[in-house]
């Protein structure tokens, strides 16, 4: 898919919020768009995925099926949303029931009977990328797919991508919380100033960070403490079990592993938070 | 594209916002057939005037019931041009309800005059209610809020529709083209003879055209705005 000279304003009267955009997206591609609050990512996601007709140039060779996942979803609609996701899958020429691996996959199930209206913002946004993964999309774009979710269905999302591009398919999605760090492979774009770049990744924010407690055996510590930071992770301090106040920190950098806290419970449950 | 027309009606029904013009139709009916009974071109002919306002505030309020947001996952899923084909054909079908329950009402409380030929007159009242329904459908669509992008302009632009089609519809107007032949039809069919065959052919022709134009208008705005 590539964008040939595309330039966008809303109106006649108003400033251009993307000028002479040239960028291509190929198969299997993950493209990730980065830029302050109103850069205008979400109208370039909105250009690939055709809801926005460019007010020049032409975006290309976009793929048939298109998923496309809206900031915010929808929700003030008169249906639940198990009907709301039969619905959708009706309208993408596929059998209403082709929706409940999604719904199942998504941890909806519970939540089929429930009016759009009342889903809470992390449900409503899991009904918004169910709805555009039914139709097996070439093209999926989420625009801040991780605003909302729970840690549960977070991890789902880079497992979708990876899904979608090993398949053959392409990814934009924009994100401004640094979750891009999960999705390996991807190339970042940078809007700013009404214009697009090629960007380096961000460096995850220091703030959305959490400490997993983990227990190992006394020989493995060593082992394992060199395994963890070879993967990329923080290691900052080792506690004794059999003599909980002795605490050893360990030169580099941070995190802690202590056992049975209870935040290794809520990790287990799937029910923690990220920070 | 059923799909699409199905979900739509689903929502305005469910939505609760079909009771107003629902409201309205029921005034419309009372005070045509409120004061006895009517020849049924006559009374028809009258109906199909008096509904055209009110079913293309209908036909705004159905495709102003989605969400813009929702309207455009619509238009990724279907495609653009099917997208606003489904929103008008869904008005079609509502407004075909509706007139198909104007015209069976009078016959409740008596308000056709059944001591003369009932099938002409019939047959002419279903014409000027289908010669009603396309315009109402093409204005309401053009005062629909993915048209005029706001509710003080689309309820501007379904007012002024309205005046006019009876301000220029009126005999003797300058500009009756301007306008779809709603007056003029009520008029054919209040007369002492009932209209003949070009007439019709001239009511029909002069309805098809201004709706195509209508309707036109109406694709080219929605391929600019989203």
């Amino acid at each position: 898919m590539r964008f040939d000279g595309v330039w966008f304003r809303y109106g006649r009267r108003a400033d251009w919020t993307l000028r002479e955009v040239d960028a291509a997206v190929e198969p299997g591609q993950t493209v990730v768009v980065l830029g302050r609050n109103g850069a205008g990512k979400s109208t370039l996601l909105q250009l690939a995925a055709g809801v926005l007709r460019p007010s020049r140039g032409v975006v290309r060779d976009r793929p048939p099926i298109v998923g496309w996942v809206p900031e915010r979803f929808p929700a003030d609609q008169p249906f639940t949303a198990g009907d709301y996701l039969h619905r959708m899958a009706e309208l993408r020429g596929h059998d209403p029931g082709e929706a409940d691996q999604w719904i199942e996959r998504l941890l909806l199930t519970a939540h089929t009977g429930t009016r759009l209206s009342d889903l809470s913002k992390g449900t409503a946004q899991k009904v918004g990328l169910a709805q555009a993964l039914i139709a097996r999309p070439g093209l999926l774009i989420l625009d801040e797919p991780w605003e909302g979710l729970d840690a549960v269905a977070r991890t789902l999302v880079p497992e979708i991508v990876a899904e979608v591009t090993a398949a053959g398919g392409m990814v934009l999605l924009s994100d401004h919380r640094g979750e891009t760090a999960h999705l390996p492979g991807a190339i970042h774009w940078q809007v700013a100033e009404g214009t697009l770049a090629p960007a380096e990744p961000p460096p995850p924010p220091a703030h959305d960070q959490v400490v997993i407690e983990i227990t190992v055996p006394r020989a493995a510590v060593d082992e394992t403490v060199v395994r963890l930071r070879a993967q990329g992770h923080a290691v900052s301090s080792v506690r004794d079990v059999s003599a909980p106040n002795r605490t050893e920190p360990v030169p580099g950098p941070t995190a802690s592993i202590t056992p049975g806290g209870a935040n290794a419970r809520k990790a287990a449950d799937g029910s923690w938070e990220r920070g | 594209m059923s799909p699409l027309i199905r979900m739509r009606l689903a929502g305005f029904l469910r939505g609760g916002r079909m009771l107003p013009p629902a409201i309205a139709v029921l005034v419309v009916l009372g005070v045509i057939y409120g004061g006895g009974a009517s020849p049924a071109a006559v009374a028809y002919g009258y109906s199909a005037a008096a509904l055209f306002p009110v079913l293309a505030w209908q036909t705004k309020l159905l495709l102003d019931t989605e969400p813009d947001v929702q309207r455009r996952l619509a238009r990724v899923a279907v495609g653009a041009r099917t997208e606003a084909t489904a929103g008008l054909l869904a008005a079609a079908v509502l407004a075909l309800v509706v007139c198909a329950l104007a015209m069976g009402a009078p016959w409740l409380f008596n308000g056709i005059d059944t001591t003369k030929a009932l099938g002409p007159g019939v047959a002419l009242g279903v014409l000027a209610h289908l010669l009603a329904v396309p315009p109402a459908i093409a204005v309401g669509a053009l005062a629909s809020r993915a048209v005029t992008r706001g509710v003080r302009n689309g309820v501007a632009v379904l007012v002024t529709a309205a005046v006019l089609v009876v301000v220029l519809g009126l005999q003797g107007s300058v500009a009756p083209w301007l306008v779809p032949p709603v007056m003029a039809t009520a008029r054919a069919l209040s007369g002492r003879e009932l209209p003949g065959a070009p007439a019709l052919a001239l009511l029909t022709g002069w309805a098809a055209l201004w709706c195509a134009a209508a309707l036109l208008g109406y694709a080219q705005l929605r391929r600019s705005r989203s």
